[in-house]
C-alpha cells in the first residue's frame, strides 16, 4: 500500500506518465467527436439528436466513476492515512463535478428535441442531480479544512455519497422512469457498432483526459506543498 | 498496526450501517419515487377521481387516431392492460406507435385518461434508420 | 424540430468545459513546478 507513498517515486512516475495520458486523450477525443458529429448514422427513432450521446455518455461514465474514485480515495485516506490519499481525492472532486455538470447538461440538451421537455424529476436524473451536489460539498469541505491536514469531514461526506452511486445505477430499473434503462449490460448489446465505435472512443478519450488532469492537479498540490514547508523552514532558520 | 485494523474495522461497520440505512430509507421511499403508473398498476390501484396522475406504457399499435385539428386519441398499454388516452395540443417528435409514451393528467368519468402534458420516452437502442429499416421487415423485431 | 439547435450548444460546453479545465490544470501544475524547482535552487 504504501509503495507509493514516497512523494518523490510518485511525482517521477506521474511526470513520466502525464504526457501520455494528455496527448493521445486530445486525439482520440477529437476522433471520436468528429466521427459522433459527422461520422457517424442518425438514429432511425431520434434523428441526429442522438449524436448528443457522444458527449453525454462519458460524461456520465466520468461523473459516476470518478466519484468512486474519490471514494476510494477517502477510505484510504482515513484507514491507511495514506499521504497522498486525500490529494487524489481534492484532484479528482473538480473534474468529476465538471463531468457530472456536462452530463446533467448535455442530457437536458437531448431530452428537449427526444422526450419533449428539458427536465423531469424522475429518479435518475435526480439522483444525477444529487451526485453534482455531493462533490461540490466536498469540494467546499475540503476547501474550509484545507489549513488542518488532520480534518477528516470531507473525506467521510465523501464516503457516506457512495450510497448514492447504486442508486444512479438502478434507479432505471427499480423505479418508473422517463430516462431509458442501460443499453450496454454484460449479456446484451443495443447500440449499432457504427453507432459504438464513436461511443467506446470518445469514453476512452475523456477517460484518458480525465485521468491527465487528476494527475496535473496532484502534481500541482505536491508541489506547492514543497514551496509552502520549505519557506515555512527558511523563515524558521532566519529567525 | 493495531490502530490501522481498529480504523478498517470502524470504516467497514460504517458502510455497513450506511448501506443498511440506505436500503431501508429506499424501501420507504419506494412507490412514492416512481415517475409513472403503468395500466397494470392503475387497474390494481385506481387513482382518487380527479387526480393528477403520470400514466406510461407503450402507444397501441393501430390506435392512433386525430380527432379535430390538435386532438389526439390513443391507447397506452403495458402489454397486460391498456388505457384510453386523449390529448389536445402538439405531441414531441418520438411519439409514434409502438413507442413509450408518458402522460400526464386525469381519468374522466368515463374512464377516459384527458392528458394535459404528452412526453416520449424512448427505449435503449440505438441504430441506423437502414438497419432498423431492414428489421421493420420481420414484424415485431423492433419494438 | 431542428436538432443542431441542441447539438451544437452541447458539443461547444463539453468541449469549452473539458478544454478550459485541462489548460487550467496544465498552466497551474506549471507554475507551481516551476516555484518548487526555484525554491530548490536557492
Amino acid at each position: 500500500m504504501h509503495r507509493f507513498a514516497n512523494p518523490a517515486r510518485f511525482l517521477r512516475i506521474a511526470r513520466a506518465v502525464t504526457p501520455w495520458l494528455v496527448l493521445p486523450g486530445l486525439a482520440i477525443t477529437a476522433a471520436a467527436l468528429y466521427i459522433g458529429l459527422f461520422a457517424s448514422p442518425p438514429d432511425y427513432q431520434q434523428g441526429d439528436s442522438v449524436r448528443i450521446m457522444y458527449v453525454h455518455v462519458p460524461a456520465a461514465w466520468l461523473g459516476s466513476g470518478g466519484y468512486l474514485g474519490l471514494a476510494i480515495a477517502s477510505l484510504t485516506a482515513l484507514v491507511w492515512r495514506h499521504p497522498l490519499a486525500n490529494v487524489a481525492g481534492r484532484a479528482i472532486a473538480l473534474p468529476g463535478a465538471l463531468f457530472t455538470a456536462i452530463c446533467l447538461v448535455s442530457g437536458s440538451l437531448w431530452g428537449k428535441p427526444t422526450w419533449g421537455t428539458y427536465w423531469v424529476w424522475d429518479a435518475r436524473l435526480t439522483s444525477m442531480l444529487v451526485l453534482l451536489f455531493l462533490y461540490l460539498g466536498y469540494l467546499a469541505l475540503s476547501a474550509a479544512e484545507s489549513d488542518r491536514p488532520e480534518a477528516r469531514g470531507a473525506a467521510i461526506l465523501s464516503l457516506v455519497g457512495t450510497i448514492n452511486l447504486p442508486i444512479i445505477k438502478y434507479s432505471v430499473e427499480w423505479w418508473n422512469t422517463l430516462h431509458q434503462g442501460p443499453s450496454i449490460t454484460v449479456t446484451k448489446n443495443a447500440i449499432a457498432p457504427e453507432m459504438l465505435l464513436p461511443l467506446l472512443l470518445s469514453v476512452a478519450g475523456f477517460s484518458l483526459l480525465f485521468a491527465g488532469i487528476v494527475l496535473m492537479r496532484m502534481r500541482t498540490e505536491l508541489a506547492t506543498t514543497r514551496v509552502a514547508v520549505r519557506s515555512r523552514r527558511l523563515a524558521e532558520a532566519h529567525a | 498496526m493495531k490502530a490501522k485494523h481498529q480504523r478498517l474495522t470502524l470504516a467497514i461497520g460504517a458502510l455497513v450501517a450506511l448501506g443498511g440505512a440506505g436500503a431501508l430509507g429506499l424501501s420507504t421511499l419506494g412507490d412514492s419515487a416512481t415517475y409513472f403508473y403503468a395500466p397494470s398498476d392503475v387497474a390494481k390501484k385506481p387513482p382518487a377521481k380527479g387526480e393528477a396522475i403520470r400514466l406510461g406504457g407503450l402507444v397501441e399499435m393501430g390506435s392512433v387516431a386525430h380527432a379535430g385539428a390538435a386532438t389526439v386519441a390513443f391507447v397506452v398499454t403495458d402489454n397486460a392492460k391498456t388505457v384510453p388516452v386523449r390529448y389536445t395540443g402538439i405531441v414531441p417528435d418520438l411519439f409514434r406507435e409502438g413507442q413509450g409514451v408518458i402522460a400526464e393528467g386525469r381519468f374522466d368519468e368515463r374512464g377516459m385518461f384527458v392528458a394535459d402534458t404528452i412526453l416520449a420516452k424512448h427505449d435503449e437502442k440505438y441504430m441506423p434508420p437502414e438497419v432498423a429499416g431492414t428489421l421493420h421487415k420481420v414484424p415485431g423485431t423492433v419494438g | 424540430m431542428n436538432h443542431a439547435a441542441f447539438i451544437i450548444p452541447a458539443y461547444v460546453l463539453t468541449v469549452a468545459g473539458l478544454v478550459g479545465l485541462l489548460v487550467h490544470s496544465w498552466l497551474a501544475m506549471r507554475a507551481a513546478e516551476r516555484a518548487a524547482d526555484e525554491m530548490r535552487k536557492r
